[in-house]
């Protein structure tokens, strides 16, 4: 029974095993010892073995303290994430509580509307965003604001530092956050008693009053789990950034968080330094790691987690 | 909300509009690139005149003709065909591995059942940029000698590590589809003596087809629309790639890029139109963005 029990079990789980093995935990093992190397341009023959020590890290904290680049990275990402966090979990909730006050056709004719960024290829969702903030008079927002009136000259807005740089990646990045929250708020609505409304209704409160007094109170632990997660996730992501740096719509030092340098150092254009962005990713870990327990503290995890049902033995 | 009777008709029409002047953007920005790829011009900038309809771009984009002049080619059909192989890669590998992980997850007990599902929902906070140089430096140190092999060991690859991304998000989608079959549907097939491996395969995948569905989608999606995953490993360019080089390009007759633009987006509107019910509860899973 025994035998059997283990041949069943890695018959089950070994193919997840050997990905999460070969894609997760090796690379891991990976980058860090590439961040104590002093690897470039992927000169593998050349630099893998030569070991350095903390040389990488000490480089890293000596640009934090220095390096005006280095700030202007640190500040981006602070702003980055710190507003479009605001923006992902209120926009997100407004979403959901707007569309739960109207018919339901139309409510899910909004959701999928707004699901679009999310589902959409990062390419062509790049594209879009790519004229619609074009600098020249072929930019849609140039070319609105000009036919009212409102601005003579087109306005190179990526190029504008800080804030026209920053309004642009928290816009974009906003855009595809929002449907998050907006699920999750959702489906938390749809779980509240609806006697409880109706009751409120009845006594003549508003939609106002109702998601005030009744609804938002109620939604407090998905409210914190969209978060922490959203922190998460704003903190780490890179590939909506990239292209509009790589097709310079913004300003390629303003448009520049902590994990898409981090990419553009180990992959990007001209000089790379692996070991510098190994360095930098085990720093973003390190955070990773911290915000994943909080979210699993959060989510309470452990209440998640049922005993399988009717396992023989 | 289904309160029909006491709910007061007449502020919905002020909160539709609300959420649609908001979602203005959006719908001008997608809708402005589809009009593009039908014109013989770019129509971002809203002047009428600038729309003159001709079906040139999209018969170019599949003759590859990139330039208007100069006659620079590309196979837009193999790109295109390049992108659907990683997508149905990386869809085929996440749905296999997460059914097979999926069922044991929720089925059977065994030491450290808890901890795997810790660590899986640990990776998919996990951040990715961290990763991609180690994956890349596994990438390079098992790359192939034999130029021949090249080329196919690209793909090989970025499906599999692509595919690996998606792994923890829909172990745990499959073991909540398996949660919700009742325990007694395998009972009797194990009272039978048939083994786990033929009640998962007989009994319970066709049971969960709506999640094997779902699961599939998202792989196929994830897969479909990679940017970075496939401008890192793949030798071959994806719609994905050549859209990024070609922005860029001084040759690049931009409602062309447009068209293929729309092209790369179509697979996404028609799971769209026919999947809603399936995306929206799948996504209420838990993901990055």
């Amino acid at each position: 029974m025994k035998g059997e029990k283990l041949r069943n079990l890695s018959f089950f789980l070994s193919p997840m095993v050997i990905m999460v093995g070969l894609f997760y935990l090796i690379p891991l093992v990976f980058t860090i010892y590439i961040s104590f190397t002093k690897m470039r341009n992927w000169n593998i023959e050349r630099y893998l073995t030569e070991v350095v020590g903390l040389y990488n890290y000490q480089r890293l904290f000596h640009m934090f303290q220095h390096d005006p680049l280095m700030r202007t990275v640190l500040l981006t990402t602070v702003v980055f994430v710190g507003i479009t966090l605001i923006i992902n979990v209120f926009g997100g909730l407004l979403l959901a509580l707007g569309t739960f006050f109207i018919n339901e056709s139309s409510a899910s004719a909004i959701r999928l509307l707004w699901l679009l960024p999310r589902m959409s290829p990062i390419a062509v969702y790049s594209l879009v965003w790519y004229y619609f903030f074009h600098g020249s008079e072929i930019g849609t927002l140039n070319s609105i604001l000009m036919k009212l009136g409102v601005i003579s000259q087109p306005i190179p807005w990526g190029q504008i530092v800080p804030w026209g740089a920053w309004s642009i990646i928290i816009f974009v990045n906003g855009l595809v956050g929002v449907s998050f929250g907006m699920i999750v708020f959702t489906s938390a609505l749809n779980q509240i008693p609806k006697e409880l409304i109706i009751a409120a209704r009845v006594d003549g409160a508003s939609a106002w009053q109702i998601s005030k007094r009744i609804l938002v109170p109620m939604m407090k632990w998905h409210f914190l789990y969209v978060l922490t997660w959203q922190f998460l996730s704003l903190l780490t992501t890179y590939p909506h950034l990239f292209l509009l740096v790589q097709w310079d719509l913004i300003s390629r030092d303003y448009g520049t968080t902590l994990a898409l340098y981090v990419y553009n150092t180990a992959f990007g254009r001209g000089e790379q330094d692996q070991g510098l962005a190994a360095a930098a990713a085990v720093l973003l870990s390190i955070l990773g790691i911290i915000g994943g327990f909080v979210t699993l503290k959060v989510l309470q995890f452990e209440k998640m987690i049922h005993e399988p049902r009717g396992d023989i033995e | 909300m289904k309160d029909v009777e006491t709910r007061p008709k007449k502020g919905e029409w002020i909160i539709v509009s609300a959420i649609l002047l908001a979602s203005l953007p959006l719908i001008l920005g997608f809708a402005l690139l589809v009009i593009s790829s039908f014109s013989k011009d770019m129509v971002t900038n809203l002047s009428p005149e600038s729309f003159r309809l001709t079906l040139e771009n999209w018969i170019n984009v599949f003759q590859g003709k990139l330039a208007i002049t100069g006659g620079i080619r590309q196979n837009i059909l193999k790109i295109t065909l390049n992108t659907l192989i990683v997508a149905l890669g990386v869809s085929g590998i996440v749905t296999l591995v997460s059914t097979l992980a999926g069922y044991s997850l929720s089925r059977m007990k065994f030491k450290g059942r808890k901890l795997m599902m810790l660590l899986l929902l640990m990776l998919h906070a996990f951040p990715g940029v961290a990763l991609i140089v180690g994956v890349y430096l596994l990438y390079r140190l098992t790359f192939p000698q034999e130029p021949s092999l090249v080329r196919f060991y690209s793909f090989f690859y970025v499906i599999l590590a692509r595919a690996a991304l998606e792994i923890p998000m829909s172990v745990w989608l499959m073991k909540g589809f398996f949660d919700t079959i009742p325990w007694e549907f395998e009972w009797s097939g194990i009272i039978d003596g048939a083994s786990r491996i033929r009640v998962w395969w007989q009994i319970m995948l066709p049971l969960i087809k709506p999640g094997i569905l779902a699961v599939a989608l998202f792989g196929f999606l994830a897969g479909w629309q990679d940017l970075i995953y496939v401008r890192t490993f793949l030798i071959d360019q994806t719609l994905a790639t050549f859209i990024e080089a070609n922005i860029e390009a001084e040759y690049s007759h931009m409602p062309l890029i447009a068209a293929a633009g729309t092209l790369y987006l179509l697979p996404t509107i028609v799971f769209f139109l026919t999947a809603q019910q399936l995306l929206l509860q799948g996504y209420s899973g838990g993901i990055k963005g």
